[in-house]
């Protein structure tokens, strides 16, 4: 194992933008002024190894310049599996999987969720969990088979509750 | 006699009961219990967490006071959700200002998060809590050299200095596993890559090729099968196998670590669910 922390002395790195100042005070972006857009994140990519549409270093770039619009409007924050390959090598401990978040999070807040997460998240906010409809008879005789209860017992009540106070209305940090 | 609280995740229960099967049966070999997350919900892992850092916080903040209610650290088994708990649980600790959010909605049901339970995956079990020596030592039924990949996923070990499962860059513990059952451990490209799961719901025809490139990478070392430490890369790794879009080549069996494991310690297949698997592990098994 190595160092416990991250080395917290990372310079800041122009340019920046109002969107990068904006990115960097959600949870999870405060590091993205310290890219030196070196593209070690790129190179290390899967996605971008199997696609030429999503090149990670690129929108790190987009977003220091202030491309907001586009950013929050495209589906490329999306696509990052968040395995965070890329930032176990960035010599600048930038975490691209959170700054990611951190701009999903704002896309969300002004209604840019993709199909796909949407209908996730409202089947988790809805049960509680993410399989119910898959749970079926037959899973079920395998689960007493292998001598596992059959009764999953998910609690519903409080993502309603959750989805309320933090979802609803989209606008609550 | 050590005692956890298991969180299943959504995706294990469901999808690979084997896994949960096999999880018990081979801790109970060790002396160690389990005791199921009652009234649980999904950590959030993922959807939630793109869509509302709070919303996720609360979720996973409240799995995290739900076992310190019971006073027990947290297995999990799936790397989505150790990881989310992993991570959140060093946010939470370092956060005052959310701690307080998620405590505010968690006192409406008399549950609150100190800070003072522990979250561990299935791999820091059988290396700190078991250990290399009483594994070693519990093999009565040794494979026979049978060649093996082991694939971590990307959530189970990083990011490493808040996971601190293994190395994130050259992880271990599966290899030295294999090893100690009787098989030889092999490396391959990419070893540390994505198998492509996050993306299923994104891109599925992306995930494919993630996926069946890392499977790819495996056959090059002509291996019989692949070890897995995580519920979410062993369904997709078999998955990319079997789809539409799998290559007409031979399956490679995937195996979770304690099915695998499980053989040699001398419990039998049908507690470990061996017939469920979707690419049949005979292979393995004699090997
Ligand atoms: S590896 Fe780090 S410093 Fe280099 S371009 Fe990517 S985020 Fe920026
Ligand atoms: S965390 Fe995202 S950008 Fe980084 S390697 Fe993984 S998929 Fe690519």
């Amino acid at each position: 194992m190595s160092k416990l922390d991250k080395t917290n002395e990372h310079e800041e790195h122009t340019p920046s933008s109002s969107f990068s100042r904006e990115i960097e005070k959600e949870p999870g972006g405060a590091d993205i002024q310290h890219c030196i857009q070196c593209g070690m994140c790129t190179a290390s990519c899967m996605v971008a190894s199997v696609t030429e549409k999503y090149r990670p270093r690129k929108l790190i770039q987009k977003i220091l310049l202030g491309m907001r619009e586009e950013v929050l409007t495209s589906e490329l924050p999306w696509l990052c599996m968040t395995c965070r390959q890329c930032e176990e090598r960035c010599q600048e401990d930038v975490s691209l999987a959170e700054i990611f978040h951190a701009v999903r999070n704002i896309a969300a807040r002004e209604g840019y969720i993709p199909v796909g997460v949407q209908k996730v998240v409202d089947t988790v906010m809805e049960d509680g969990w993410m399989l119910k409809d898959g749970y079926s008879d037959f899973i079920e005789d395998d689960r007493d088979d292998l001598g596992l209860h059959t009764d999953l017992g998910w609690n519903n009540e409080f993502v309603k509750k959750i989805k309320k106070r933090f979802i609803d209305g989209g606008n609550k940090k | 006699m050590k005692e956890f609280v298991l969180y299943t995740g959504c995706t294990t229960p469901v999808r690979l009961p084997a896994y949960e099967a096999s999880v018990k049966i081979v801790l109970a070999k060790f002396g160690i219990t389990l005791v199921d997350m009652k009234d649980a919900n999904c950590c959030g892992a993922q959807y939630v967490e793109s869509v509302s850092h709070t919303a996720f916080a609360a979720m996973t903040g409240r799995l995290l006071a739900i076992a310190e209610k019971m006073d027990m650290d947290i297995l999990a088994i799936c790397g989505a959700c150790s990881g989310s708990m992993k991570t959140m649980k060093h946010e939470l600790d370092n956060n005052k200002k959310l701690l307080k959010e998620v405590n505010e909605v968690l006192a409406e049901e008399g549950l609150k998060y100190t800070g003072k339970v522990e979250v561990k995956h299935l791999l820091q079990i059988f290396q700190e809590d078991i250990g290399y020596a009483a594994i070693r030592e519990a093999i009565v039924r040794p494979y026979r050299g049978i060649r093996l990949s082991a694939h971590y996923g990307c959530h189970v070990t990083r990011p490493e200095e808040i996971v601190q499962v293994d190395d994130a860059e050259n992880p271990k513990i599966i290899d030295k596993i294999i090893e100690i059952a009787g098989g030889t451990a092999v490396d391959y490209v990419g070893k540390t890559r994505c198998c492509g799961g996050p993306m299923l719901g994104i891109d599925a025809e992306l995930a494919g090729k993630i996926g069946r490139d890392k499977i790819e990478n495996i056959r090059n070392e002509n291996v019989e099968g692949i070890i897995t430490a995580c519920a979410f890369c062993d369904l997709q790794l078999t998955q990319v196998q079997i789809g539409d879009d799998a290559s007409d080549q031979d399956k490679i069996p995937v195996m979770t670590l304690p099915q695998f494991l499980g053989p040699a310690l001398g419990v039998n297949f049908s507690s470990l669910g061996i017939e469920l698997n979707r690419i049949n592990p005979q292979a393995i098994l004699q090997g």
